[in-house]
């Protein structure tokens, strides 16, 4: 039986709907902008980075949400409500360990993202404001690991702070007040958890939401910068829009994210060590895997004494960032290909060898002290 | 010059391994993880964390069940593993399949034969099943001799002051250095047997006549099938049963470790109860100058006890002859 043809041509509900927001709202020019961005010579598995990351980020926000409906930020309940979590609320342990993981997946991401932008060359003009407000958003995602990691308040976290705090405390001018101010104490606390508490769940994650627009906005404003290869009829040949073949990579590589934290939060759950207390016991203090470098680094006899101290755990990182993020300035040559760069090749392998060397010399170290 | 013959075999089989591994990587983690929550695999620490990261590519597939025997390791337990290696297989098969024929039109301009991903999968297992467990064992011997190597360095009198966060980066850096030159020695060497299999498919292959916006097209269909809808469908339905099935399996509670494969257990010092500690110290304080009390006590009688006797002996020796040595005696026998 044929159908009228009116029927044919008759909108469904849901087209309805999409029109009646769309007159409202834009939705198909807002979906026009987003998705039909230029990619000069096609997508990439290397561009993924940045979706990732915000992918990350969403994902720590709900796990962070759905954590703080149990979790209390005092002193005398935060390791409590932790073990409660882990071993009484339906499915916690997974939801901890879940974000504990999901906060070393985003530093790993925010190392690979970065690495992939200075190899590429991408933070030549026009792009050297991307690049600055990315080395901020860097910073804040190594603020979220510090200030979480004392929120569950065993001895790993409280030990992992103290010597935080201690480095900080060498940075001249500000160091003193920083450290004042963030252990609100002579000795780890209350107030300092509080603090701790209240920069990583709100301060933080308005900056990072903040800075996250921003870097976005003007990366959409400049526009990708494409590979480092080839001439502009080439580049021009290859060309595709961010859908669909940009949004699958990135699809499939929060995927592979999401499922590869979740299997670390099945491999290494989160396990609390003894409470909190001023007493390191035979626990040999030390900070989140990411700073462990530094940690080693200070190890070193040429840093030892107050001076050694302040070289090695102020003066030569801020020195780094700082580098950083003149680095557009200085290198001001149009060249990208990352072959025909050679100081910023040598120089990207010698400080991730350095790095490399001493984190697992870190590693090392533990059985000495053992 | 063709780009088949420009294209060196490394580079060759270090692109067709890269993508193939990175197309099946997804779809073999989401089983694993599957299994995982299921409680049907139970790994050993690192090797079975290095199985999770590579997930039996198609150079590893057989590979590692022979270094497994070889070298008498324990991968862990549970039936999960074994059904995750033969679900390893059909995967890396398709992956591999759609990868070489995408490349064979895109770069190398050729007709990729038929079963190019079943017949390129076979030998490169072989190759991986033969190949690695070589490089294992050099790679193995080469590290070990590397760090005792340096270790020994260290123990001559010469270096023997150097303090121990220097010796061991130094240390690393030594046996590191000469272990990852080995290693990537061997991988070029095994990459360059792969390249040249993978060359030697393209021997028999046509040129492709297609124009390049129809090559493009064709291999672009090779990996989205034609009706979009359908393969979204497909996608969505299978990550909605995947995602309830991992939520029906996933543990309520933090799952144990299984027997086979506990971890080191990391324990700090019990924690440090000021009000305890005081409490216990004032009873021990309590307690000990009550004994002190009574050792006083127990000497003042004693000495009490010691005068009286001397006296009394004493007035009965007055009356004898006098002895000089007598105070002297009843001295030494004070406690």
């Amino acid at each position: 039986m044929q159908q009228p043809s009116s029927t044919s041509t008759q909108p469904t509900a849901l087209e309805k709907v999409i029109a009646f927001v769309d007159e409202r709202v834009g939705l198909k020019t807002l979906q026009a902008k987003m998705l039909n961005e230029p990619v000069p010579g096609g997508s990439r598995w290397a561009y993924i980075f940045g979706s990732i990351l915000l992918f990350i980020f969403i994902m720590q926000a709900v796990t962070g949400i759905l954590l703080m409906f149990y979790y209390v930020p005092t002193a005398d309940h935060a390791y409590a409500s932790t073990q409660y979590i882990i071993h009484d609320v339906d499915y916690g342990w997974f939801l901890l360990s879940y974000h504990f993981w999901g906060s070393t997946a985003m530093v790993v991401c925010v190392f690979a993202h970065m690495s992939q932008v200075f190899l590429w060359g991408a933070y030549k003009k026009p792009r050297e404001l991307i690049w600055l407000v990315g080395l901020a958003l860097f910073g804040l995602v190594m603020g979220f690991g510090f200030t979480g990691y004392l929120l569950p308040w065993d001895q790993r976290a409280y030990w992992a702070t103290t010597v935080g705090v201690e480095i900080m405390d060498k940075t001249p001018v500000v160091g003193d007040f920083m450290a004042r101010f963030l252990k609100g104490g002579p000795t780890p606390g209350q107030m300092t958890l509080s603090r701790f508490f209240v920069i990583h769940v709100m301060i933080l994650p308005a900056a990072l939401m903040g800075l996250a627009g921003l870097h976005i906005f003007l990366f959409r404003k400049a526009g990708p910068a494409g590979p480092f290869r080839g001439s502009v009829e080439e580049l021009k040949v290859k060309s595709d829009y961010f859908f669909p073949r940009q949004v699958w990579k990135d699809i499939v590589g929060m995927v592979t994210v999401f499922l590869s934290i979740c299997a670390l939060a099945f491999w290494e759950p989160v396990v609390l060590l003894e409470e909190a207390t001023p007493d390191p016991g035979d626990y040999h203090p030390e900070p989140e895997w990411y700073f462990l470098f530094l940690f080693q680094m200070l190890r070193l006899k040429i840093f030892a004494g107050e001076f050694g101290q302040f070289l090695g755990a102020v003066a030569l990182p801020g020195a780094f960032m700082a580098l950083l993020a003149a680095l557009p300035f200085i290198d001001r040559d149009p060249e990208r290909n990352i072959f025909k760069r050679p100081i910023a090749l040598i120089g990207w392998i010698v400080v991730m060898a350095t790095i490399l060397i001493f984190t697992v010399s870190a590693i090392i170290n533990r059985e000495f002290l053992d | 010059m063709t780009d088949q013959e420009s294209t060196s075999p490394v580079k060759l089989a270090l692109k067709l391994l890269w993508f193939t591994f990175w197309t099946g990587f997804p779809i073999k983690l989401a089983f694993a993880l599957l299994f995982l929550a299921m409680g049907i695999i139970n790994f050993e620490a690192r090797i079975g964390l290095g199985f999770l990261m590579v997930l039996a590519s198609p150079v590893t597939v057989f590979a590692l069940p022979i270094l497994m025997i070889g070298l008498d390791s324990h991968i862990g337990e549970g039936v999960g593993i074994g059904l995750l290696f033969l679900l390893c297989i059909p995967i890396d098969i398709w992956a591999y399949g759609v990868v070489a024929r995408t490349y064979f039109l895109d770069r190398l301009r050729l007709e990729p034969p038929d079963g190019i991903g079943l017949s390129l999968w076979i030998k490169t297992a072989i190759i991986g099943a033969l190949y690695l467990p070589i490089l294992w064992l050099v790679v193995g011997f080469t590290t070990e001799t590397g760090i005792s190597a340096a270790h020994s360095l260290f123990e001559t009198e010469m270096l023997k002051w150097v303090p121990i966060a220097e010796r061991i980066g130094i240390q690393l850096t030594l046996w590191g250095a000469i272990s990852t030159a080995v290693l990537l020695i061997m991988l070029l060497i095994g990459l360059s047997i792969i390249g040249r299999v993978i060359r030697g498919a393209t021997i028999g292959a046509q040129p492709a006549q297609d124009s390049y916006q129809r090559r493009v097209m064709r291999w672009d269909l090779m990996r989205v099938p034609a009706d979009q809808g359908l393969m979204l469908t497909a996608f969505a339905g299978t990550g909605v049963v995947l995602s309830l099935l991992f939520w029906s399996a996933l543990p309520v509670t933090t799952p144990h470790p299984h027997e086979c494969c506990k971890k080191p257990e990391v324990k700090a010092q019990p924690p440090y109860k000021p009000i305890d500690a005081l409490n216990k110290d004032e009873k021990l304080i309590v307690q000990l100058t009550a004994q002190l009390e009574a050792l006083e006590k127990k000497k003042a009688e004693e000495e009490a006890q010691g005068k009286n006797k001397a006296k009394g002996k004493a007035g009965k020796e007055a009356a004898k002859v006098p002895d000089a040595k007598a105070p002297a005696q009843s001295e030494a026998k004070k406690p």
